[in-house]
């Protein structure tokens, strides 16, 4: 017995190995345009804005670092090398245009390594042929490392989350990685759908409704007990409507009653830091978000080269709330910090 | 909704012991597993004398539940799909097709946004009377705005043939390609979008002639009047319309093209009759407008999924 207690409290690591071993399994996440706060597995966050604001982009690019490796044939990729999942719910994520951008990262990152050793045009034209199919090899194993679904209500986006468990299970087993990157694009998109079905009566008394609040309730739910056994790193964009531009009246008359109705205690939430839009997400959402960000467009354009425009964003940090607005500007080969 | 009891033929596993023990629980059908906690649900089985039964009836709605989702796919999945099934289709006009770097794509949604006569619905006719010399075409009407002479003017134009017997079959063939339907609520258009969704999905097993083509011209006039004052239930008409019509687009490969009006809104400035909750429904949307006075229209990017917004061209009907 004795020795079994001191066998149990002899150090197997010191704390310098076991920072190592933490870190390297839970990295920091230092995604551009979100280079400002180190995000982890974990971590919940929230990108909001209106739409055509660069959200889905970002998640794109976020899901393609990653994908990538961080080192694959002595090339640096710079990426992580692990699995992403991107839950559709908006239904627009066009496979075509992500592919394009990993074929950019892929090629930036061959190029960067050819010039740097110094060749010339010729050499690494011949060099360019040589890689494309190690290229093509790397295209794919980044591809099957991206997992995507779509779901066309807030039922099939429910069925989804309950059975993701054995889903991630099975790809530790099979492909070996662990899935990094929980992507959700957009978190309301059902949200008129499931407030309209909520004025359905039942006929038991201890039936939960189909109610927004019960399905929003659920969702954070099964988000939070997958968590627990694999950790991820949680990215949703939500669509906003930024106000003053519109009927406002009509905006607050709606929003206090929803608020006071359905939705007691995200008035709290909301008086706290005045939003510049209109919050709608149910409580049970916004108190599992850890991190929150504002993105929009701005009428400014940056002209790059001939004829290429690129349109500026502006980003803020809400939580934790930051004195810093960040301007970025979104290319092919990635996001770029402008200021 | 599936309820419990309607499945136990199919499911003998879900026999009257597991659903006495779910309605206990406030649990009657499949949707009801959805929102309740399933970890929870397990915990009370295992205190039950029945143990065993209740288990096994949960893991089998476990599996109905995995059959709810649509499929799981790896990227090379999705680009094998995209590459073998999204096509673009150009619409016949030069312009516009250079703008979208071939035309419009199948599986996702086109925007035309414009104020009146500013070519919208040409811009539809002229491309259902493209797409309908190898596939079939279905057309939305909700003003009368279809117009088969036109549609023979565009067709008329564009071939060169030997005789006139031939220039007729031709012409009765692509007419014959191409059926109108006239909506004027909203109702009636999930009524025929509904019958579509089944008629594609006999379409999908056979050979033959596809349809690849839907057109809803107006969808703003079908959904401006149902988002009342009270706009709960109108805005989640709209949302449902919205899905409904990217389900069909993804599923079987149709190209979707659909119209909104524009509207006087401040400052003088027009703006899109279906604003900012419709914004984030269509893959595309392209802004038109003419010239006064000439044949010239301007058309331009409002949002592409891979093209910077603001692009523009000219382009003549």
């Amino acid at each position: 017995m004795g020795s079994h207690a001191k066998a149990w409290l002899v150090e197997d690591e010191s704390a310098r190995e076991m920072l190592d071993r933490v870190l390297t399994e839970r990295p920091f996440l230092l995604l551009p345009p979100l280079h400002r706060v180190p995000l982890r597995v974990g971590n919940v966050v929230e990108l909001a804005g209106p739409s055509s604001s660069s959200k889905t982009h970002i998640l794109i690019q976020a899901a393609i670092t990653c994908i990538l490796p961080k080192l694959w044939k002595g090339v640096s990729y710079g990426g992580l090398g692990h699995s992403a999942m991107f839950i559709d719910l908006d239904c627009r994520f066009d496979v075509l245009r992500f592919s394009e951008l990993l074929n950019h990262r892929i090629m930036e990152a061959a190029n960067g390594s050819s010039s740097k050793v110094g060749c010339h045009q010729k050499d690494s034209e011949a060099q360019f042929a040589r890689m494309k199919p190690y290229n093509e090899e790397l295209f794919a194993l980044c591809m099957k490392r991206f997992l995507y679904i779509r779901c066309y209500d807030s039922s099939e986006f429910l069925a989804t989350l309950k059975t993701l468990h054995y889903r991630l299970q099975k790809e530790r087993e099979v492909h070996g990685v662990n899935v990094h990157l929980l992507l959700i694009d957009s978190i309301g998109a059902f949200h008129w759908v499931d407030r309209g079905s909520s004025s359905f009566p039942l006929e038991y008394d201890n039936r939960k409704s189909w109610h927004l609040q019960n399905v929003s309730e659920a969702v954070v739910q099964e988000i939070r007990r997958l968590l627990l056994v694999h950790p991820m790193l949680v990215m949703a964009t939500k669509a906003v409507v930024l106000g003053n531009k519109y009927s406002t009246n009509e905006l607050t008359w709606n929003y206090r009653k929803w608020s006071a109705v359905d939705n007691p205690y995200s008035r709290n939430i909301t008086s706290d830091q005045q939003l510049p839009y209109r919050e709608y997400m149910p409580a049970a959402w916004q108190s599992f978000v850890t991190h929150r960000i504002l993105v929009r467009a701005t009428d400014d354009d940056l002209v790059n080269g001939e004829h290429q425009n690129n349109s500026i964003y502006l980003l803020e940090w809400l939580l934790p709330p930051l004195n810093s607005l960040d301007k970025f500007t979104v290319r092919d080969t990635g996001v770029f910090i402008l200021s | 909704m599936a309820r419990l009891a309607n499945l136990e033929t199919e499911y003998p596993v879900l026999d009257s012991t597991v659903r006495n023990f779910c309605a206990s629980h406030g649990i009657f059908s499949v949707e009801d597993f959805l929102i309740h906690d399933l970890y929870m649900l397990a915990a009370f089985a295992e205190q039950n004398n029945s143990s065993e039964r209740l288990k096994e009836g949960i893991a089998q709605v476990l599996s109905i539940i995995d059959d709810m989702h649509q499929p799981w796919l790896n990227g090379m999945e999705l680009l094998e799909d995209a590459k073998r099934n999204k096509h673009v289709f150009p619409t016949g006009i030069q312009g516009i097709d250079l703008l979208l770097g071939g035309g419009i794509r199948v599986g996702q949604l086109t925007e035309l946004v414009g104020p009146s006569s500013s070519g919208k619905t040409q811009v539809c006719l002229r491309t259902a009377s493209n797409v309908a010399r190898n596939h079939l075409v279905l057309y939305l009407d909700t003003g009368n705005s279809f117009s088969p002479q036109r549609i023979a003017y565009f067709l008329g134009k564009t071939i060169n043939p030997s005789s006139a017997q031939a220039k007729n079959q031709f012409l009765q063939k692509v007419m014959s390609n191409i059926s109108c339907h006239s909506v004027f609520d909203i109702f009636a258009m999930f009524d025929v979008l509904h019958q579509l969704e089944s008629y594609l999905r006999c379409q999908d097993g056979r050979g033959g002639c596809q349809m690849r083509l839907l057109i809803v011209d107006s969808i703003s006039s079908l959904i401006s009047p149902v988002l009342g004052s009270s706009s709960t239930q109108g805005r989640a008409l709209m949302t449902s319309a919205g899905y409904l019509l990217k389900k069909l687009a993804h599923q079987h490969n149709l190209a979707v093209l659909i119209i909104n009006h524009t509207v006087g809104g401040e400052g003088g400035y027009s703006k899109p009759a279906l604003g900012d909750s419709w914004k984030c429904i269509p893959h595309s949307r392209l802004f038109l407008s003419c010239d006064r006075g000439s044949n010239n229209y301007n058309v331009s990017i409002l949002r592409h999924p891979s093209m910077a917004s603001g692009k523009a061209a000219r382009f003549v009907i």
